[in-house]
């Protein structure tokens, strides 16, 4: 009896083992990677950076001289600006695309193809689209004069290089509306249509359907998504740096612009800056998912 | 009966006509700016406010010296080439690297239960949800001083942050789908965990893995901000050469015959992946 027990013990330890050893090679290319990179730039941003000849960690000077200026606050909010609003209206335009894409209609199969083009390409062909169709000299500037609107580029209403951002959002949007699609569509295909009809049925109406019966079905969906979405545009560097407004740039071209800066000792408040970013997004992020656990536990879904 | 087909069909099964006006819409939004793109890549002069080119390349291009828009894109200083080289090659390595490291964790996820699994699977998403900027520089102090900037080895390495919670997502959900019946028939009829895996487990998996693969490739040709700051300039792939052409805010002709380069193989990887990945199976991996 005893023998068979440690025979099952041997065994249970032997399946552990092999358990943590398949986990292995993918924990540690993330651990080295994300806890070197984590360890590194706040030891960084805190003063510690021998390489330079700089090393009074831990001392915050860095951010507090980052946090001093005032344009620092003003690049945060327009970080948060861009990706919130871009967020915002790629959900609801996905969403939109999502629910009539479950219907039924012609070419259907050549629309599924179509609609997923951006998510196949780099955003940088986005911002060269946004180039050419929102310039001063593109596309919908020309069109105007066609009819009328304007007879001078200058008159053309800014669009790209202000810190409203339009063209920011817009190169956004159109990268990501097609990912917020293609998620709840997965989703909606998965839940099926049962419970929707099973509420039309017993008389609700179309807006009860939808608010009572498919947005709970489909919000994990929308978390997730918009997880991803918001995390990137917060990160984002490409779009503000080619279509923003110049200074006060967004966080990461921030950062970029001290890290390249000629004076190194500017690197030490670029990875405060960096760590500041990253400080924001866990803190939003974690709000957000916190809200909606309480919601979950509100419909009662765990 | 009669009242439960009505309230089918009162619920809808086709399309609104508010919901085809704003499906044309949103293609029009999505591929809409493409055709004065094309038309930009054939322009040798196109001023405000015509709305077609006064002059075409081909009108110019023997009696220029210098090689204009296309004849520019194909030549070798345009870099192009080396650049889809570079973006293919580095596309490939990563995605064999991530393929071998995520498929066994990918097994263990789907199939066993052990003490901190949900911790693990959050910590596996995290790549997805800490911004990109933040890691790419952070890391790249790291990689200049173990001298992995630059480098081919530092981009590939780099590159598997962002494809390997996708890359475990799809793989797990085929492995949730496969059911392990099959194996444990083969091992009860006398097969090695080795046959086992290769005659058994392989084959079922192969769909998944394609798909899983080719979205990985996808996702790392994709990648500009990572291979931006490892690179240093020293190493072009597509999207950072793109960026290079349009950084000043402008758009010539041979920016936008390299901008439709660029695009050519997102929509190579569209055809194929429309056939391997279904939305199901993309579901799976991200409704949760």
């Amino acid at each position: 009896m005893a023998s068979r027990k440690t025979n099952e013990l041997v065994r249970m330890r032997k399946e552990r083992w092999l358990v943590m050893m398949q986990l292995l090679p993918v924990m540690l290319v993330l651990v080295l990677l994300f806890g070197g990179a984590l360890v590194l730039g706040v030891a960084q941003s805190l003063g510690f950076a021998p390489w330079f000849g700089v090393n009074t960690f831990p001392d915050l000077t860095y951010f507090k001289a980052l946090w001093g200026e005032p344009s620092f606050w003003r690049s945060l909010w327009l970080t948060l600006y861009y990706a919130i609003a871009a967020t915002v209206i790629s959900l609801v335009l996905g969403i939109l695309v999502a629910l009539a894409l479950v219907r039924r209609f012609r070419s259907k199969t050549l629309y599924k193809y179509l609609y997923k083009l951006p998510l196949m390409i780099p955003y940088t062909v986005g911002i060269a689209l946004a180039v050419i169709m929102l310039g001063n000299g593109g596309m919908i500037s020309r069109f105007m004069e066609f009819v009328g609107l304007i007879d001078d580029p200058s008159q053309f209403p800014q669009i790209l290089k202000t810190h409203m951002g339009w063209g920011i959002i817009a190169v956004y949007v159109w990268k990501q509306t097609p990912f917020v699609a293609l998620t709840i569509y997965a989703v909606l295909l998965g839940v099926g249509r049962e419970t929707e009809e099973a509420a039309a049925i017993l008389g609700a109406n179309k807006r009860q359907v939808f608010f009572l019966v498919t947005l709970p079905q489909i919000m994990p969906g929308i978390i997730s998504s918009t997880l991803i979405i918001f995390a990137f545009n917060i990160g984002a560097f490409e779009a503000p740096f080619i279509l923003g407004g110049g200074f006060p740039d967004t966080l990461p071209v921030v950062a970029w612009r001290y890290f390249n800066d000629a004076d190194y000792t500017l690197q030490l408040q670029g990875m405060a800056t960096v760590v500041s970013i990253a400080l924001m997004a866990s803190g939003i992020l974690y709000s957000y998912l916190a809200i909606y656990r309480r919601y979950e536990r509100r419909i009662g879904r765990h | 009966m009669a009242r439960r087909t009505e309230s089918t069909t009162a619920l809808g099964d086709r399309l609104s006509p508010f919901q085809k006006l704003y499906l044309w819409l949103i293609a029009g939004f999505i591929l809409g700016p493409f055709i004065p793109l094309i038309v930009q890549s054939f322009a040798f002069r196109w001023a405000w406010p015509d709305l077609l080119p006064s002059t075409w390349w081909l009108e110019q291009r023997e009696e220029s010296i210098v090689p204009l828009a296309w004849d520019y894109v194909f030549s070798p200083y345009s870099q192009v080439w080396e650049a889809t080289v570079n973006t293919v090659f580095i596309g490939c390595v990563v995605t064999v690297i991530c393929l071998i490291i995520c498929l066994p964790a990918a097994r263990v996820l789907a199939r066993e239960s052990f003490r901190g699994k949900a911790a693990f699977e959050f910590f596996l998403s995290m790549p997805l949800i800490v911004p990109e900027a933040a890691i790419g520089i952070a890391l790249l102090m790291i990689f200049i001083y173990v001298g992995l900037a630059g480098t081919y080895t530092g981009i590939i390495i780099v590159h598997l942050i962002p494809t390997i919670p996708y890359m475990i997502r799809m793989l797990t959900a085929v492995y949730q789908g496969l059911g392990r019946d099959f194996e444990e028939q083969a091992m009860i009829l006398g097969a090695s965990r080795w046959q086992v895996l290769r005659l058994v487990t392989l084959p079922m998996l192969l769909p998944g893995v394609i798909a899983g693969a080719l979205f990985t490739f996808l996702v790392s040709t994709n990648i500009f901000l990572l291979t931006f700051f490892m690179g240093q300039g020293k190493i072009i792939t597509l999207p950072t050469l793109l960026f290079s052409k349009i950084s000043g805010g402008t758009l010539d002709a041979s920016a936008a015959g390299i901008t439709l380069v660029v695009t050519l193989p997102g929509i190579i990887l569209l055809l194929i992946t429309e056939r391997f990945i279904k939305e199901e199976a993309f579901g799976k991996g991200f409704g949760n």
